[in-house]
């Protein structure tokens, strides 16, 4: 399969993988290693915005892209139920496969699953 | 470019072989149909299809006779099922392969199956090999064929074909077809000896041109005086190759696939040490990594093929991780952008997942130390930057 210029590059560094640990992060994760994909955030949440993340993800480049530079898009972004940028943007800016939608919203079930505990923890 | 370990798929044409087959392209006397006899430009190219012919005979333990020319093995086996099929369809429509066999096979006999034949696919054991007995155990009275791999083009493993040539003797009815497209070069093949009927053989499986093959069709008699196995010719159009397989021979695809098994025939055993001796050095450098599964019976297998899973690695990034410096084939069928896992690795009873991150190492005349330190060095290196990022630590 031929992956984009950007998908390569995210892949290949895979910057911010990892986890977080301490007062403040909040983790999230979705999917199932024995179907293929598995996602999990941590976001360190300070004032109502994010001032860290990291991911882990056992899953195909387009999807260790995609979660690699949302962690890096996160950081010092107010706290927000939903993506950095929507599903259908972020398949077209990794040029992910139509057939590959199905991971992009295990990515968001993860980042959800970190999201709104923290919007919880807020209210 | 990447370092080549995929000679499973495809070898390099070897030079000797390329510069014989630009002779026959340029030469000014080589360029006849092989096929007109009412000339000297198709004497001589007839001539030299039929040297040809002699060479690929005379490497696999056949009689030139025996041998028929096709585009590759892929139309070897088709010619070889179907042939059989049609021609015996009267006498029984049942027919016994393995569910480990290339697609070449197994999908003429989904066909046949689609066209009312009985296929029994035989299920090897975790080693990926078949017990002949299991062969006896499917036979009907209504069986015409059974069709097996002589080694497993994705685990390498060697079936024991004459073992189970002495049983479809035995049962009289059965012809054997045995596709060898990957055994040529890397294990002693013999026709005779090995009791087929018929075995496909491939030309750039073995350093030769691509778009040619051959189908080898015994002229022994079977058994109980049953005659020699019957073929129903599947193209029409000039009666060449005894009106087996019509068209006009590609003399300079032959020429060269000839050289190819003669040489390959000549350098065997002294290659096969060489590459056994590579394969020992690639396999200790990737089970130091800890969570690698060696695929197929490691005691029953040609040293040219390794197949391997990786714990804790998803497949398709395993395999784009490594793409730029090692070309290998994974255990996935990549025709789409969803990787469906191998089928002949889910035989074995591997779960889908390590079926998925397996690789398959191709290994060759043209191979190195220094290939097989580079992919260890990029595996190593590969693997567990990916097992890094999936948080997994496999076990030891």
């Amino acid at each position: 399969m031929k992956y984009s210029e950007l998908t390569r590059r995210y892949f290949e560094t895979a910057a911010n993988a990892g986890e977080l640990a301490g007062p403040g992060v909040f983790r999230g994760a979705a999917g199932d290693h024995a179907q293929g994909t598995w996602v999990q955030f941590d976001l360190r949440i300070d004032a109502g915005a994010v001032s860290a993340a990291k991911f882990l993800a056992f899953a195909c480049p387009h999807t260790i892209a995609v979660a690699a530079w949302l962690t890096e898009q996160a950081v010092g972004r107010p706290l927000k139920p939903k993506l950095p940028e929507s599903v259908q943007a972020l398949r077209e800016r990794f040029a992910v496969p139509v057939e590959k939608m199905g991971r992009l919203l295990i990515i968001e079930d993860a980042w959800l699953a970190a999201v709104l505990p923290a919007i919880d923890s807020r209210a | 470019m990447p370092v080549y370990l995929d000679n499973a798929s495809s070898t390099p044409v070897d030079a000797r072989v390329a510069a014989r087959m630009a002779e026959v392209l340029s030469s000014e006397t080589e360029y006849g149909n092989p096929a007109s006899a009412s000339h000297d430009y198709g004497d001589i190219a007839a001539a030299l299809v039929e040297s040809a012919r002699a060479q690929v005979a005379a490497a696999v333990g056949a009689a030139a006779t025996e041998i028929v020319w096709t585009s590759g093995a892929t139309e070897a086996n088709n010619l070889a099922i179907f042939g059989v099929a049609e021609y015996y369809r009267e006498r029984g429509r049942h027919i016994i392969t393995a569910r480990t066999e290339h697609k070449a096979v197994l999908d003429p006999c989904r066909e046949l199956a689609r066209r009312g034949w009985e296929i029994s696919y035989l299920v090897p054991d975790r080693e990926g090999l078949l017990d002949p007995d299991q062969v006896a155990a499917a036979l009907r009275p209504d069986t015409v064929l059974v069709t097996l791999m002589h080694v497993n083009n994705e685990i390498g493993v060697v079936q024991n074909i004459a073992a189970v040539g002495a049983i479809c003797a035995r049962h009289g009815g059965a012809w054997l077809h045995v596709d060898a497209a990957q055994s040529v070069g890397k294990c002693p093949v013999h026709f005779a000896s090995l009791g087929a009927d018929l075995m496909s053989l491939s030309s750039h499986k073995v350093y030769g041109p691509k778009g040619v093959g051959a189908l080898a069709i015994s002229q022994r008699g079977g058994v109980g005086g049953r005659g020699r196995v019957q073929l129903t010719a599947l193209q029409f159009g000039g009666g060449q190759e005894g009106a087996l397989r019509a068209g006009t021979l590609p003399t300079h695809q032959v020429v060269g696939m000839g050289l190819a098994f003669e040489l390959a025939a000549k350098t065997s055993s002294v290659e096969t040490a060489r590459v056994a001796h590579l394969q020992q050095r690639l396999w200790r450098g990737l089970a130091a990594l800890g969570g690698v599964l060696r695929n197929g019976s490691a005691a029953r297998s040609v040293p040219h093929l390794l197949n391997v899973s990786f714990e804790g690695v998803e497949g398709e990034s395993l395999l784009a991780a490594i793409r730029p410096y090692v070309a290998v084939s994974t255990g996935s069928a990549c025709a789409s952008a969803l990787a469906e896992p191998s089928y002949v690795l889910r035989a074995l009873g591997r779960s889908e997942r390590l079926s998925e991150s397996s690789l398959r190492f191709g290994l060759g005349r043209t191979t190195t130390e220094a290939d097989i330190d580079t992919a260890v060095a990029t595996l190593s290196r590969e693997v567990t930057r990916l097992r890094k990022v999936a948080g997994v630590t496999p076990a030891a």
